[in-house]
């Protein structure tokens, strides 16, 4: 049956609704060869009926065409929505990708990430006549300038702003700037109390 | 009189001199920008940039922030300017995220009716953002798929994702609009200043470019 590998990939991406799965090249592979090989079939059976002018033919044509569009269609949203979950990790991990998720991606996609990071960078530094802002920061509407955060890992050393360095230790707690400790909670280091 | 402020740490004088900017003043910046935001995060499709406004806006919080470093770390004043600093941020950035959103979702289709129009709605950096998304995703698809397979007709060009201009909103009149158009049959309505609706927002986004309405 035409359109099952594409189909397989959307599936694919359906049931890791949460996460990032590795980059399906043989099936992305399977699904451009099927497109290729449906492109082939058309083409000789168009110049038969070209030459014999045999109408019975055009129904398979029309059929075939049809499939390979869908094909085409599912391996673009395929990779359209795989991007999208990559653009989300931009914003939640800042520029550089976890190792353990840039496994699952593939070169081009590594590509395109640090091109999109490189674009919003250049964005974001020119916001307000190159006054510049991050806009990854501030995702919450601010409910009081100061949080208690409890650190996850053995992070070592963080400056403050203001100077101050504190210690987080695995465990300890922390009462915090909530600009400033943003970042660490949403790579997961630091975990917001309360 | 913005030099003096800052070191006396007086937060009467810091208001003021928030609001007696001349000839608009910082609280209109901030009104005019909280406004843009709430109509750009209610509204389908993509309003029109608020440049001026927001460099205003920045150029007032980098100068506040400014003045709270002179501020001892104790005195409470400090504390409430920094939480208000902390709020209009969260509205610019939230405001831009939300076009930056929009210019994600929709880019080919929005650069697309930016060519076409005279007044344009995107800022120049936000042009320059949304072509480059525009080049390395198609860049992206080419590589991956596109180079592989037979173009037979351009059918990417067919189905560009666009913002549903038939969603309905809710707005509020900041004026007496009579005989409106809402829904599809033609129905009219007076909108009176204060009153709240719900329509389409394609039938209301003309109100909304002038300022007769907002969404809510």
């Amino acid at each position: 049956m035409f359109g099952e590998q594409a189909f397989e990939l959307i599936k694919e991406l359906e049931r890791n609704s949460e996460n990032l799965p590795p980059f399906n090249d043989e099936i992305v592979r399977g699904v451009l060869d099927e497109i290729n090989a449906i492109f082939e079939e058309n083409r000789k059976d168009a110049n038969t009926v070209n030459e014999t002018g045999d109408r019975s033919l055009i129904p398979l044509l029309m059929y075939r065409d049809a499939s390979l569009y869908r094909n085409k269609r599912c391996v673009l949203a395929y990779l359209y929505n795989r991007l999208k979950r990559i653009k989300e990790m931009r914003w939640q991990f800042g520029v550089a990708i976890p190792n353990e998720i840039k496994s699952n991606l593939c070169e081009p996609e590594i590509q395109w990430f640090n091109a999109y990071t490189q674009n919003l960078g250049t964005y974001m530094r020119s916001i307000g006549d190159d006054i510049g802002l991050n806009l990854t920061d501030n995702v919450g509407p601010p409910k009081s300038l100061y949080v208690e955060v409890r650190c996850v890992t053995d992070y070592g050393k963080y400056e403050l702003e203001n100077g101050d360095v504190i210690l987080l230790r695995e465990n300890s707690q922390h009462y915090l700037p909530r600009v400033e400790c943003e970042p660490l909670i949403r790579q997961g280091i630091l975990e917001h109390l309360g | 009189m913005e030099e003096e402020v800052p070191i006396s740490g007086n937060s009467e004088e810091f208001e003021l001199d928030e609001e007696e900017e001349e000839p608009i003043t910082a609280k209109k910046v901030l009104d005019t920008l909280r406004q843009a935001w709430l109509n750009e995060k209610f509204a389908p499709d993509l309003l029109l940039h608020q440049t001026d406004m927001l460099d205003l806006m920045l150029a007032q919080v980098s100068y506040m922030e400014e003045n709270l470093r002179h501020l001892e770390s104790n005195d409470f004043r400090g504390i409430i300017h920094r939480m208000e600093l902390e709020r209009i941020k969260y509205i610019i950035c939230c405001y831009l995220r939300c076009r930056l959103a929009k210019i994600e979702e929709f880019t080919d289709f929005i650069l697309a009716e930016e060519a076409k129009r005279e007044e344009k709605l995107l800022s120049e950096e936000e042009f320059t953002y949304a072509t480059t998304f525009s080049n390395i995703t198609k860049k992206h698809f080419e590589q991956i798929v596109l180079k592989y397979v037979p173009t037979l007709r351009d059918d990417c060009a067919q189905n560009l994702p666009r913002p549903n201009e038939m969603s309905h909103v809710f707005l509020t009149a900041n004026k007496d609009v009579p005989s409106v158009i809402v829904g599809s049959n033609d129905e009219e309505v007076d909108l009176q200043i204060g009153s709240r609706h719900i329509m389409p927002y394609k039938l209301a986004a003309d109100l909304l470019k002038n300022g007769d309405v907002q969404l809510l």
